[in-house]
């Protein structure tokens, strides 16, 4: 783990999910990869019912900026991998055509 | 019975493969294609894995014809690649085997070349030649490893002639290697390369070197060099191509035949994307003859990356008892062939 000053840049980012089970799955998914070790941010997850608590600390905005964005590329990706085989009925079909560019944009499912 | 869905995404291709008992139901597949004189580079090759992950999945299994359901294990690569587009498997993987609560294990990716290999071919126990992009390895079975008997000391063979590729800015579709084999074919005259074997090691960062100064002499500002540029000729595209190719073939088939001859073996596999070319089968198939052993080499279908050699070896591995929890569902640039114990060969 590195080390972090006592005044670090932080970020917090909360996902909501439709259920605790797949809010669950997401965290099991996401705690696998370690951040790397020369990127000097500390990245915590945890679950709050159906959300997905994720917290930053580093101390350089720039080194957290990095890891927020690898971190979404990962998330974005279960989510939509969820979506297209989560077996929750109803959900899928409403969305229709998900498979546009659902890699790409970030923000919008989050916070 | 074991139905194993498997993932592949360590370079540029993508792949998903479903196999039951040896028996290839589904595998598709798709290749991050750049421009001319352009290689792939992590991030953008994450990026293309990322778009087509999802529907290459439904299309497996639509190919296979069926359910998440019917599904024993969901396989992915670990290792060895290039981390982003490696990653995208894995998390794919990891939410489908929790979704679907389905086990699910890690491959090593040369494992799943030579278990399709062998799969394809019905080689019993080959000297195996894994030569690809990222990798190249003379390999023996011994002891429940697959044992590497030599390798390159720097680049892979795959990555040399890439590499080539770009700098007479040949296609990079449907491969570089490809292409440089086509264009081999309209020329006969070979200029001398440096022909580097070091016992059973192979170097070719070398060979690159040289061949680019004969492709673009004048490129490199080097003063000796250009008091020779009076006697320099100006060699055709297909005469490099035709002689590169000849030159780093020659010492491919030389490190094998010796391993054959250590092993005592009469069987040589050809595993990997350089596996397909033509020419290196040819001459590979002369020196079994000549020994009185067997040539065994797949097509493009299976020699190049897929999913389905990491369906299949997936498979021999949880057939074998083979089972990983999800914390250690990670993934490792490097990982090396030897690393892997193998628990389901009896011999």
């Amino acid at each position: 783990m590195p080390q972090i000053t006592n005044k670090p840049n932080e970020s917090t980012i909360r996902v909501p999910f439709e259920t605790p089970r797949l809010a669950e799955i997401a965290y099991r998914v996401l705690s696998v990869d370690q951040e790397p070790r020369r990127n000097f941010v500390k990245k915590t997850l945890s679950l709050d019912g159906d959300v997905l608590v994720v917290t930053f600390q580093a101390d350089q905005v720039k080194n957290l900026r990095t890891a927020i964005t690898s971190f979404f590329e990962s998330l974005l990706l279960c989510q939509d991998t969820i979506k297209q085989f989560g077996e929750s009925k109803g959900d899928t079909a409403v969305r229709g055509n998900n498979d546009d560019n659902a890699g790409t944009q970030s923000g919008s499912d989050s916070a | 019975m074991v139905c194993a869905l498997g993932i592949e995404g360590s370079a540029n291709k993508i792949g998903i493969g479903i196999i039951k008992d040896g028996k290839v139901l589904a595998n598709v597949r798709r290749t991050y294609i750049t421009p001319p004189g352009e290689g792939f580079l992590p991030k953008e090759t994450a990026k293309h894995h990322r778009e087509a992950i999802l529907g290459l999945v439904k299309a497996s299994l639509k190919e296979a014809q069926l359910e998440p359901a019917d599904l024993d294990v969901i396989c992915y690569t670990k290792g060895p690649g290039m981390a982003p587009p490696l990653l995208v498997g894995a998390i794919v993987a990891r939410t489908l085997s929790l979704l679907w609560e389905k086990p699910l294990l890690g491959v090593n990716h040369c494992i799943g070349h030579i278990e399709m290999g062998r799969l394809i071919t019905g080689a019993q126990n080959p000297i195996v030649l894994y030569v690809s992009g990222g990798n190249t390895q003379v390999i023996a079975y011994s002891n429940q490893r697959y044992r590497i008997f030599g390798e390159t000391i720097d680049i892979a063979v795959g990555n040399c002639l890439d590499r080539f590729a770009r700098i007479i800015k040949l296609s990079n579709d449907p491969s570089p290697g490809y292409n440089i084999e086509q264009l081999a074919k309209q020329s006969s005259r070979y200029i001398k390369l440096p022909y580097v074997v070091k016992g059973m090691d192979v170097s070719f960062s070398g060979i690159l070197s040289y061949i680019e100064d004969l492709a673009e002499p004048g490129r490199r500002q080097n003063k000796r060099k250009k008091q020779q540029e009076a006697e320099v000729i100006d060699y055709s595209q297909a005469d490099l191509c035709y002689s590169l190719q000849e030159t780093i073939f020659a010492m491919l088939v030389e490190i094998t035949e010796r391993a054959m001859a250590h092993c005592d073996s009469n069987e040589v596999l050809i595993v990997g994307g350089v596996g397909c070319n033509e020419r290196l089968q040819e001459m590979m198939r002369i020196m079994c003859e000549e020994r009185g052993g067997k040539l065994f080499a797949t097509d493009e279908r299976y020699c190049i990356d897929n999913g389905l050699m990491i369906a299949h070896a997936g498979a021999e591995m949880f057939r074998s008892g083979t089972r990983m929890p999800l914390e250690e569902a990670f993934v490792t640039q490097r990982f090396r062939t030897d690393e892997v114990l193998v628990s389901w060969r009896e011999d």
